[in-house]
């Protein structure tokens, strides 16, 4: 008893019960499909079959297999989304900090950002690409946009949230303002930084996959609706849901380990 | 009073009104006098709202106040400021996490354009008047709340200023914590010669560390008594059960007024 409750404290019990429930949950749901329906991979595929189709040498278009098809096309859609995230992070952090120096522009810009958040991606899509007159492109402003909201905001809560002595001893020190930027400011705002890039990286992934779907050419989403619509077998729609949803994970937790490394501190406990 | 060539610092008619948000005035300070000599240690002493702490941000040039004149060795508290006259330590150590304990007092030092190595060398210096050499690498949430509190000690004491400002630095520690600080304060004292304006509402504390003790009272803010101790020095704790130990407490509570 005393070590099942052990086992039940450490960090990656929960996360291995999640897996397992869900994994039971999907094969129970996909045992029924498979007795009702005649087409059961077009509803819900045995995980098993969608495995196998990750291996099989099965050429499905031209040439390539499935899992090379999703690969190619996974590249287009993620480089597209990492030059967009970037673009957000890098103009994110720029307008936080311009609305940190002049109270002004926070009072012009911030309560009008929320905005953004409120287009939908799919309303917003066929305007973006109207001003940038290119798919491509527009598939990573958009990307950039989404990831540029939860970056800017959450920089600016870092910047406010500097206790009010930490600035006063700056002031006794007669630090000029560049010097309570990059001494006390930028550092002390990093943490909440990266909460925004935690927030946007798989945004940025989900966004780019969404918009992708509304065009043709090289993409996840492009695949993806042809994949539905039966141009090919249906088991790259399922490949594509389960990379997406892996890279939208690890997104999220390459920018853990980043800000891990980045910020030494926060990785000491008191002793 | 008057012109002295050892006064530290000169409080003439200070007077601090603010205004509140539904547009009353209130009188956080009236007329205070008070000279303070270089080399002394001050304690200001009172409850919440008599204005203590308010008189330290006035000194800190952080306030300025509404009325009065005040010299920091002849200059203006924004021009002693300037010139990095001061030191601060306040409630908290106010530490900034990211930073070591050894980089946390290099800090004003960088502001100030130190060398490097020089930086280095004097936040080495004061780790080791603090008593925290082998604590130089750790971050501060891997420190106890007294030894906090003595980095922030050491910061501001690394800008090598002629006076030290203390807004009640160790009411957040523990009696036990407290007491050995007091006495590790008075050695850094005794071994630097700093003017140390320590503000406390603990009547003992401000006994047992100062040569004089303001005694401030609330509504409005005002010194009433200012009661010198001539308890030798060094002091030591077995001070605290002598009868003139007693007697000095009991005089610094009985300048109250109106509490």
């Amino acid at each position: 008893m005393e070590k099942l409750k052990k086992l039940a404290n450490t960090k990656y019990f929960m996360t291995i019960m999640w897996i397992l429930i869900l994994v039971a949950l999907w094969e129970v749901f996909a045992i029924i499909v498979s007795h009702t329906k005649r087409t059961p991979e077009n509803i819900l595929p045995h995980l098993s079959g969608i495995i196998e189709s990750v291996f099989s040498r099965r050429t499905v278009n031209g040439d390539q297999t499935a899992v090379k098809m999703v690969m190619v096309n996974a590249a287009a859609t993620l480089s597209r989304a990492g030059i967009g995230y970037v673009v957000g992070i890098v103009s994110g952090f720029a307008l936080a900090l311009l609305m940190s120096l002049w109270k002004p522009i926070e009072k012009i810009a911030f309560p009008y950002l929320m905005l953004i958040q409120m287009i939908p991606i799919l309303g917003m899509a066929p305007i973006i690409n109207a001003l940038t007159g290119d798919i491509n492109k527009s598939r990573i402003v958009i990307a950039a946009i989404l990831t540029f909201y939860p970056v800017a905001t959450n920089t600016l809560a870092g910047f406010k949230s500097v206790q009010k002595e930490k600035h006063e001893l700056m002031y006794s020190y007669a630090a000029g303002k560049i010097r309570i930027y990059t001494k006390m400011m930028i550092p002390s705002c990093i943490p909440y930084f990266f909460t925004g890039l935690k927030i946007s990286a798989p945004m940025a992934i989900t966004a780019s996959i969404l918009v992708d779907t509304l065009q043709g050419g090289i993409g996840l989403g492009c695949l993806l609706s042809q994949a539905l619509k039966g141009a090919m077998t249906r088991y790259v729609f399922w490949q594509i849901v389960f990379f997406s949803a892996i890279i939208g994970i690890l997104s999220f937790s390459i920018m853990g380990l980043l800000e891990y490394i980045i910020c030494p501190y926060k990785r000491t406990q008191k002793n | 009073m008057g012109e002295n060539k050892n006064t530290e610092i000169m409080l003439k008619d200070i007077g601090m009104i603010y205004r509140t948000n539904d547009n009353k005035d209130v009188t956080a300070l009236t007329s205070v006098n008070l000279d303070i000599q270089k080399g002394e240690f001050v304690s200001l002493v009172g409850p919440s709202g008599c204005g203590k702490t308010t008189l330290l941000r006035i000194i800190a040039d952080l306030i300025t106040p509404t009325s009065g004149e005040i010299k920091i060795a002849g200059e203006t508290p924004r021009e002693a400021r300037l010139k990095r006259r001061y030191g601060i330590v306040f409630q908290g150590a106010v530490l900034y996490e990211w930073r070591t304990v050894l980089k946390n007092i290099m800090l004003p030092l960088e502001i100030m354009n130190v060398p490097k190595d020089e930086q280095e060398e004097r936040a080495m210096k004061m780790l080791e008047l603090v008593g925290l050499t082998e604590f130089a690498n750790h971050y501060p949430n891997q420190l106890s709340g007294g030894m906090q509190q003595r980095v922030g000690i050491a910061r501001a004491l690394a800008i090598q200023p002629e006076i030290l400002l203390m807004d009640e630095p160790f009411s957040a520690l523990d009696e036990f914590t407290r007491e050995k600080l007091h006495v590790d304060l008075l050695k850094i004292w005794r071994k630097t010669n700093k003017t140390i304006i320590f503000v406390t509402h603990n009547i003992s504390e401000s006994v047992f560390l100062s040569d004089k003790v303001c005694v401030l009272s609330p509504h409005p803010g005002r010194l009433s008594a200012v009661v010198d101790i001539n308890l030798a020095r060094p002091r030591t704790m077995e001070m605290k059960t002598t009868q003139e130990f007693t007697n000095l407490v009991a005089k610094v509570r009985n300048s109250f007024e109106g509490v």
